[in-house]
């Protein structure tokens, strides 16, 4: 159709702006001090929240991995006066999604449930914080599970090269840690570990609280009392030392039968509060984050087609910060492909980036975070993060300013900061070819 | 008065009547052809469109084999209007986000942006619905892409190849026994006029359905799709052959060893009827029988199993009917350590067998069938969720009605019917067995035997 394409170019020049998104977070405040985020939605009759810890894997005890992980597991497994079959039933039979895990820096929980069924949901929530049962079967039967998922994970290719390239930046640091344990170590674990860990973990002066939904504040502020109230008021939290990076690059291998090798290459990167991070944030967007846009895909998929995927993104953590690139080339390319990389790499440690590349990103990521919340639960789950990255109530509003305000000096700043490609870490599993590795690992097999 | 010129394009406006519903949407069809579903959803100011084609790997021609997920690659490599690779960089200056995926049936592209730019996403789709470009210099990087894809997804995974082995093993001879993607020797050969002329024998307005999920209401969606999608011409595509009569029954046992996995794996993968060859309303009553034995720890399957017998650490089952032919009801299990995945079939087989002899539990059931029903409300709860149930079932011969009334095909089903299909289930012919198993302590030769070269390993086509 010849009419389609002059009306086309007329509306993508007519629409670059990006729209203002005000999402009215209040905050809500139990009679016990118990805050949380709250965006009031009534449209559906559905509650989500989501919750937090701080303090998480990296608390494990080097004998002790997998316990962190192994806890949070079994919080649904039974509580009160319900043993694990018939917890598992109630939250079935009243349609509540409950779910915990143990991230790196912190412990993490999500609820989702029908208006009608929130007493129900609330109720097991509270038993499963305050009177989880650890019942010895569950806790054989969950570290099996664990144990299982572990097997899977020793025999992925990706795991492999992040666990090699993890011992190496991070060292004896608990980042170097295995979130799942070993096999050793995840036998080892008894039923007062796990108690004595959920004791000093899960308490009221770590925890942070925030809702979507079909609730109002008044009704929340009862509930967060309800919930949480009854966990001990303070956490008893191992020390965490800031991470020091190993002073010269490596190259380490995992030598793995294949047809294909996978990288992953690691940097010193900003932490969340760094003054200097949205700056980051752009400068990754453009080498790597960017996806189809990204110099990186630009080059090595887009131009020459060696790669599925190349990306880089930024890891911020509360001790030590990376930004991580990773990815997948047919093993007898590996060395094109790598040089290609580190083409790019160098190209934009040398030049910068252009106004133009600049202005995309700023597009880009002022446009999306709005459009990431487009259920409760993901409300919800953005509202928890924030508040993980100890951002304020208010950044939702200020954010937009933070990423516009950023000028090719500042990207230029932070670039030779933290993009200088001769810094980094690069790990492969495989059989590569063209690219001669400094150091060569073994498989981890327990 | 642009109003009543539009109307000219708009052939069928059905609003639905609301009942028990899932997405209470707003359906109607331009004068080419194409079926635009609106769904709103205030949550959030945002909106997905998603595009599906009435087309997939099912329906490539023999030696062809991947060239719909191919097509689906060079959809993003320029029209007349675009330069290559401009698609998503113009979605990503809005913050938006893209991308496309290619099953048997079915070639989906999808966008997500701010409401208000829902012109802007609707001009890119009807552009490349009509305009593609494809030209040699993007299309062969693109078929080296589509190579490393393939080598990440299935020949350097033995998970990928373990389950690309079963399927084949399973429908040998049938549409749905070759992997999506293709196989490797055939995908190498395919060229930028292969591509160009599946893009023209099979997208058009009158082969697609468009969802528009989101921040928006169906009045100004339907004016909006009329104006940018109704200039666009109707042209033949090629008529969609029937599928091929059912593959033969066989009753399989595969044994893959490989040394790249620590963990084993069994899979029972068993044909059946899909909402297309089911005979009556067996399909529903399948959904909930994949919903009684698994539906996390209460799963009836998972009680005895794992936390009964002890033999199993995880167990999935899976049961997709939306296709055109049939269907595969999958259950994959995890043998607890220090138990012989051997051990573990036998268990899964006694155990089926006891449960088809005494019957599930009219309760269970009926509770089972209360949670599936609920489900309906979470569907609401999600931007992309109509696009992928509506795109999934119009593109495999359904209406908005099957969507629609789910909830209540659902309630519908008998305890006897679910029992049935747990029956058959048992008895079903044809099915295959699987055993995914690690082999850490072969010797070095050993190892390198388990590694074929992947050119032998698809040579058995």
């Amino acid at each position: 159709m010849k009419n389609i394409f002059p009306m086309f170019v007329l509306l993508l020049l007519t629409l670059t702006a990006t729209s203002a998104h005000a999402v009215n977070i209040q905050e809500v405040t139990s009679n016990s001090g118990i805050k949380a985020w709250l965006v009031e939605d009534h449209k559906l009759p559905l509650i989500s929240m989501h919750f937090a810890f701080r303090g998480g894997v990296e608390q494990d005890p080097v004998a002790k991995q997998g316990l962190a992980n192994l806890t949070m597991n079994l919080l649904t497994e039974g509580a009160g006066p319900y043993d694990a079959a018939a917890f598992q039933q109630q939250l079935a039979d009243h349609s509540v999604a409950l779910n915990f895990e143990a991230s790196r820096d912190a412990l993490l929980g999500s609820i989702k449930t029908l208006t009608t069924d929130k007493e129900k949901a609330f109720e097991l929530l509270h038993l499963a914080l305050t009177a989880p049962r650890f019942d010895k079967n569950e806790v054989e039967r969950v570290r099996n599970q664990q144990l299982a998922a572990l097997r899977n994970q020793l025999g992925s290719p990706g795991w492999q090269v992040r666990y090699a390239l993890f011992q190496r930046i991070f060292g004896s640091h608990p980042y170097g840690e295995r979130r799942l344990g070993s096999t050793e170590t995840l036998a080892s674990l008894t039923r007062a570990d796990i108690k004595a860990f959920a004791a000093s973990h899960l308490a009221r002066d770590n925890l942070m609280v925030s809702v979507a939904g079909d609730v109002t504040p008044k009704e929340l502020a009862a509930l967060l009392d309800q919930i949480f109230g009854d966990l001990p008021k303070d956490s008893k939290l191992e020390p965490i030392s800031e991470v020091v990076w190993p002073q010269e690059p490596t190259i380490i291998l995992v030598p793995r039968e294949g047809t294909q090798t996978e990288l992953l290459f690691a940097m010193p990167g900003p932490k969340r509060e760094d003054p200097d991070w949205y700056a980051a944030e752009i400068a990754n967007y453009i080498l790597g984050g960017g996806g189809f846009s990204s110099r990186l895909m630009q080059d090595v998929r887009e131009k020459k087609g060696l790669t599925y995927g190349i990306s880089t993104g930024l890891s911020p953590m509360e001790h030590g910060a990376v930004i991580i690139g990773q990815a997948a080339t047919d093993n007898a390319k590996t060395g094109q492909a790598w040089d290609i990389a580190e083409d790019t790499m160098h190209r934009f440690y040398q030049d910068g980036v252009t106004e133009k590349e600049l202005e995309s990103a700023k597009d880009y990521l002022t446009g999306a975070l709005p459009l990431e919340m487009t259920s409760t639960d993901k409300i919800s789950g953005v509202l928890i993060d924030l508040q993980l990255e100890y951002s304020g109530r208010d950044y939702l509003d200020r954010r937009n300013d933070l990423i516009r305000n950023v000028t090719t000096d500042d990207v230029e700043r932070v670039i030779h900061r933290w993009f200088n490609p001769e810094g980094l870490t690069l790990g492969m599993v495989g059989r590569p070819e063209g690219v001669i590795p400094t150091k060569t690992e073994d498989p981890v097999h327990n | 008065m642009l109003w009543r010129g539009l109307l000219a394009f708009l052939l069928l406006l059905t609003p639905l009547t609301a009942r028990a519903a899932v997405f209470y949407p707003t359906s109607f069809t331009l004068a080419n052809g194409l079926q635009i579903i609106v769904v709103p959803n205030h949550l959030a100011p945002a909106v997905n469109q998603m595009v599906w084609y009435k087309v997939g790997s099912a329906d490539e021609v023999p030696n062809k084999t991947g060239l719909a997920h191919y097509l689906e690659h060079l959809m993003f490599r320029g029209t007349e209007g675009m330069g290559p690779g401009e698609f998503s960089k113009t979605i990503a200056a809005q913050g938006g986000d893209d991308n496309a995926f290619t099953a048997y049936d079915y070639t989906a592209f999808h966008e997500t942006v701010a409401a208000d730019r829902l012109p802007m996403i609707m001009q890119m789709e009807a552009d490349r619905m009509q305009n593609l470009r494809i030209m040699p210099e993007t299309a062969t990087p693109e078929l080296s892409v589509v190579l490393d894809e393939r080598q990440q997804r299935t020949d350097n995974d033995p998970d990928g190849r373990f389950e690309e082995k079963l399927r084949h093993l399973l429908m040998p001879h049938y549409p749905y026994g070759v992997p999506v993607i293709g196989w490797r020797q055939e995908i190498e050969k395919l060229t930028a006029s292969d591509a160009t002329d599946f893009y023209k024998r099979h997208y058009a307005p009158n082969n697609a359905v468009v969802i528009i999920s989101g921040d928006v209401t169906p009045d100004k969606v339907m004016r909006m799709a009329a104006s940018i999608y109704g200039p666009l011409e109707r042209h033949d595509v090629t008529e969609r052959r029937p599928l091929p009569p059912p593959p033969n029954p066989v009753q399989h046992r595969f044994v893959m060893v490989d040394v790249g996995v620590e963990q084993a794996e069994l899979q029972w993968q068993v044909v059946v009827p899909s909402y297309n060859t089911q005979k009556g309303q067996e399909a529903y009553a399948y959904e909930v029988l994949a919903e009684a034995l698994d539906s996390g720890e209460i799963g009836v399957l998972y009680r005895k199993l794992v936390a009964e017998q002890g033999v199993a650490s995880g167990i999935e089952t899976s049961y997709d009917p939306d296709a055109r032919g049939p269907a595969l009801f999958t259950i994959a299990l995890t043998p607890h350590p220090g138990k012989k995945p051997e051990q573990l079939e036998k268990a899964l087989r006694d155990a089926l067998q006891d449960l088809a002899q005494h019957g599930l539990d009219a309760k269970l059931i009926e509770d089972t069938k209360e949670r599936l029903q609920r489900e309906a409300i979470f569907a609401r709860d999600s931007l992309m969720m109509p696009g992928y149930a509506f795109g999934m079932a119009i593109t495999t011969g359904h209406t908005v009605t099957d969507v629609e009334e789910w909830p209540d095909r659902i309630k519908a089903v008998t305890p006897e019917a679910v029992n049935a299909a747990l029956t058959d289930l048992v008895a079903n012919p044809h099915s295959i067995t699987g055993l995914l198993l690690p082999d850490a302590h072969a010797s070095k030769a050993a190892r390198e035997a388990a590694h074929p070269v992947l050119s032998h390993d698809m040579g058995i086509r």
